[in-house]
């Protein structure tokens, strides 16, 4: 009923019309009805005949009723007792045809003839019963319903052999003849093969293997490996597919042996075109603890972002990955920007980085100059002009920054308060030292050395430094005194 | 007797990104029967609008038909669709991962939609495409902002942008809604709210929040619909924030809720009470606070016992009586115990993105290429 519907088709449209048999398609609904096993809507048929109160037609319909059903073959009456009322019916069938009651119609001689199985009848009405496997069942129906399913092959020919002039085999019917003869393997084969879509031949495998249907040793791999490589196969056809790719991760998740190395491998090629899409595949890596995809996708996205001068953007993915080495990175681009243009960018990120700042070194540096910068213009000298000097002596400072960073303690030295103390003070001569000594090195060596700009500059912070030290002695002695 | 939540499947072979009811009309007292739904990641996206309704001729066996809904009209989409609202009742506006916006006009004599205008590379990295991630409206001003942290402001009655707001935000922004009818709140993938006065003519935000500690993106906001300084926020990690724009820096409550990033967050706009969230995860969330402290009293002025659940007994001076204190919202409420969280979806593995609550009927559009359609009990 589900694969043939034209019976029902045309048994619908008929029921329709007022004078059905006047239709061309009466009789050969009737066929196709009786053919499928569909007794009650053939009888129905018949009784709108004009001609139904003749002998004929009612002995007819009387047989049709009489029809033994097999409804449950498990709530009593066994298969032997149906087969038992099955031979005496066909046999009264048998008698009412040789008693020659339906020779007036031709029609319905056929159809008693059906019911009677006679092999010759049914290459008669083969087109009602196309293709071979219909005419298969219709067969079976009427010579053998009780028929062992291994037994069906002896029909197969006969039904073969009547199509054989019109139709050519195709290969849905080799795997159906497999299926008949209940040829697991042969099927998966010729499955994989013929169907363009592995849909099929993943989900029958994966079945057959829960049921414990498929014999290990007989397959090459053993069943599980077997019905994995089929589901890995229609995962990849999924993971190549522009939106079907998340089903696939899901076939993927079953795979017990291969699954998760070839998710991996899978996830790399996945476009990422947008940050929503990135991020829902950073949860399936995450999901399943996929360290190394969830970094190269946090890398790939934040280098991206570097390219298109979005450093905010790629710095939440840095951090989010914790890659010290991008972070880093980014951090000398905004210390770079600063020291360029004597502005920061992207303020609105670095000022609440909060403790991921802490993630690498030059971000903290960054972090804390910031922090500088802030408590300066809040006023806070005193907090400011701390932690300018612990940043030099923490050496957190890359060393071409220390020129900036000393230049910036000019406008606290210039102050009319005492901002650093004493030691303070010899710690920042010690520092310039350090630096100018370096890069007087640096120049004999290559050649490199201040702008005169910058050399100026020192003087002026050598000369103030020079000038806070003794106010700076001289403040603390006197405190001591008092 | 508790009704049972009803709800139905309906597949449409594109995952969905988006899906919006249609405002229902002021005039009448019926709600909204039409939504509309964007899809992503297809090579063909397409705006769909459905239509959800009871028959005429409804018998009782036929209630689960009236959840399943109908396709009235579709059309064509160049790129994701990652924003998607109406403006006014029959025009959709729609914002794309190629960067532009574009206006579909809905012909209800026709029943066919199509774009009334497209603002193309609204969004942009110099001339490379860069997706815009949200939009809000407001009357006939869109706001839409993008990867390239640019705001845009729209109006859907002028071909040029009215501003815009370069380097509005250093990271992406991932979504946007209106407070007032002219001050905009955003949230961003570094975990900051900023909210934007779009008539000042600077481009900085008027307030800036963050939760301290690490900084993980926020990906959706909503605002209560009765008070516009209560904001409701989904985080990346799964996290429902509450946030009292008035108050501290900081949120007011971080409620831990789903496994994965939380996508969208709803207030229903009716009954504020209601709180829907939906995530990565697959999850739909109900909250509802009806139950919590009802009446919490805020000030410290009041002589007498505490507050207790309903009709207080305390002696107030007739001062209090009209409004001197207020009560405190249930959703800023410090005891939370007692609300009550339900989900709302079983069995569903693929992401939801995008949800949408009118009176009673919920949609959800998922990464499952499905349309789920609920409809919930009566609520308090």
């Amino acid at each position: 009923k589900l694969h043939f519907i034209t019976a029902g088709r045309l048994f619908d449209d008929l029921m329709k019309e007022e004078q059905p048999e006047s239709k061309t398609t009466y009789w050969d609904t009737i066929f196709r009805l009786v053919l499928q096993g569909q007794i009650e809507k053939a009888c129905r048929l018949l009784s709108l005949h004009s001609a139904r109160q003749t002998d004929d037609f009612q002995t007819l319909i009387n047989l049709l009723k009489r029809m033994p059903q097999l409804s449950n073959v498990y709530k009593g009456s066994s298969v032997a007792e149906f087969d038992m009322k099955w031979r005496h019916w066909r046999d009264e069938c048998q008698r009412n045809y040789e008693e020659q009651k339906f020779s007036i119609n031709p029609n319905l001689e056929t159809v008693v003839r059906i019911l009677c199985g006679e092999d010759a009848v049914f290459s008669e009405v083969k087109d009602c019963c196309d293709p071979w496997y219909h005419m298969l069942i219709s067969k079976a129906l009427y010579q053998d319903p009780t028929v062992k399913a291994c037994d069906l092959h002896y029909y197969i020919q006969g039904c073969q052999d009547a199509y054989r002039s019109t139709t050519r085999l195709g290969e849905l019917d080799s795997i159906l003849l497999s299926a008949l003869e209940s040829d697991v393997y042969q099927v998966i084969k010729d499955s994989r093969t013929v169907f363009s879509n592995g849909w099929f031949v993943a989900h029958l495998t994966d079945l057959l293997h829960h049921c414990g249907q498929l014999d290990s040793h007989r397959l090459q791999f053993g069943s599980d490996l077997q019905r994995e490589f089929l589901l890995l196969e229609y995962a990849g056809s999924l993971m190549s597919h522009h939106s079907l790719w998340i089903v696939g991760v899901s076939y993927l998740d079953h795979c017990a042996e291969f699954g998760r190395k070839y998710l991996e491998l899978y996830l790399d090629h996945i476009p990422l075109d947008s940050e929503k899409k990135a991020n829902k595949i950073l949860k399936i890596c995450e999901d399943r603890n996929m360290t190394e995809q969830a970094k190269s996708i946090c890398k790939v996205m934040g280098m991206r972002c570097i390219r298109n001068k979005r450093l905010g953007a790629a710095l939440t993915w840095f951090l989010r990955s914790k890659d010290v080495g991008f972070a880093t990175v980014l951090a000398e681009k905004y210390l770079l920007e600063y020291s360029e243009s004597g502005e920061f960018t992207n303020l609105d990120l670095i000022d609440y980085l909060g403790p991921s700042m802490l993630l690498s070194n030059r971000l903290t540096f960054l972090g804390k100059y910031r922090e500088f910068h802030k408590l300066y213009s809040e006023g806070e000298y005193h907090a400011a002009g701390d932690l300018l000097l612990a940043l030099l002596q923490a050496r957190l400072a890359p060393k071409q920054f220390w020129i900036t960073l000393l230049i910036d303690a000019l406008p606290l030295l210039e102050k009319t308060e005492l901002i650093f103390s004493s030691q303070q003070t010899r710690e920042l001569m010690k520092c310039l030292e350090e630096l100018t000594t370096e890069y007087k090195l640096g120049k004999k060596r290559d050649g490199l050395g201040f702008t005169e700009a910058r050399k100026d500059q020192l003087d002026v912070l050598k000369l103030a430094l020079s000038r806070n030290l003794p106010k700076a002695i001289l403040q603390e002695g006197t405190v001591n005194l008092l | 007797m508790a009704d049972s939540i009803q709800s139905f499947v309906k597949f449409v072979s594109r995952k969905i990104s988006k899906i919006k009811w249609q405002p229902s009309q002021k005039q009448t007292l019926e709600c909204s029967d039409t939504f509309v739904t964007g899809s992503w990641d297809d090579e063909k996206n397409k705006i769909c609008l459905w239509h959800l309704g009871m028959q005429e001729s409804m018998e009782r066996d036929e209630m689960d038909d009236a959840l399943e809904p109908a396709l009235k009209c579709e059309a064509d989409h160049n790129g994701d669709v990652t924003g998607l609202e109406y403006v006014g009742s029959d025009v959709i506006v729609a914002s794309s991962s190629t960067g532009s916006v574009a206006l579909y006009k809905h012909h209800t004599s026709s029943q066919t939609m199509g774009i009334q205008y497209k603002w193309q590379c609204l969004h942009s990295h110099g001339n490379h495409l860069c997706p815009c991630t949200c939009l809000a409206v407001r009357d006939k001003t869109i706001v839409t902002a993008g990867e390239d942290g640019k705001m845009v402001v729209l109006s859907a009655e002028q071909k040029s942008p009215q501003r815009i707001i370069e380097n509005a935000d250093s990271s992406t922004i991932n979504g946007l809604v209106f407070l007032r009818h002219t001050e905009v709140i955003s949230v961003n993938s570094s975990g900051q709210l900023k909210t934007y006065d779009l008539r000042s003519s600077s481009d900085a935000p008027a307030q800036t929040l963050s939760v301290s500690g690490e900084l993980t993106s926020l990906h959706s906001v909503d605002r209560h619909p009765g008070q516009p300084h209560i904001v409701a926020t989904g985080s990346g990690d799964g996290v429902l924030g509450i946030w009292d724009l008035r108050q501290e820096k900081s949120p007011v409550s971080l409620l831990e809720a789903h496994n994965g990033p939380v996508w969208e967050v709803k207030f229903h706009k009716t009954n504020s009470d209601h709180l829907f969230t939906c995530s990565e995860d697959g999850a739909v969330w109900h909250w509802d606070s009806s139950l919590v402290g009802a009446s919490h009293m805020v000030q410290t002025q009041i002589t007498g016992t505490g507050a207790g659940s309903g009709g207080a007994n305390f002696s107030v001076n007739p001062s209090f009586q009209f409004g001197g204190s207020e009560t405190l919202n249930k959703w800023l409420s410090p005891d939370n115990s007692k609300m009550e969280i339900n989900s709302l979806i079983d069995d569903n593995i693929l992401p939801v993105n995008s949800v949408d609550i009118e009176s009673q009927t919920l949609l959800c559009g998922t990464d499952s290429e499905s349309i789920i359609t609920i409809r919930l009990p009566s609520m308090r």
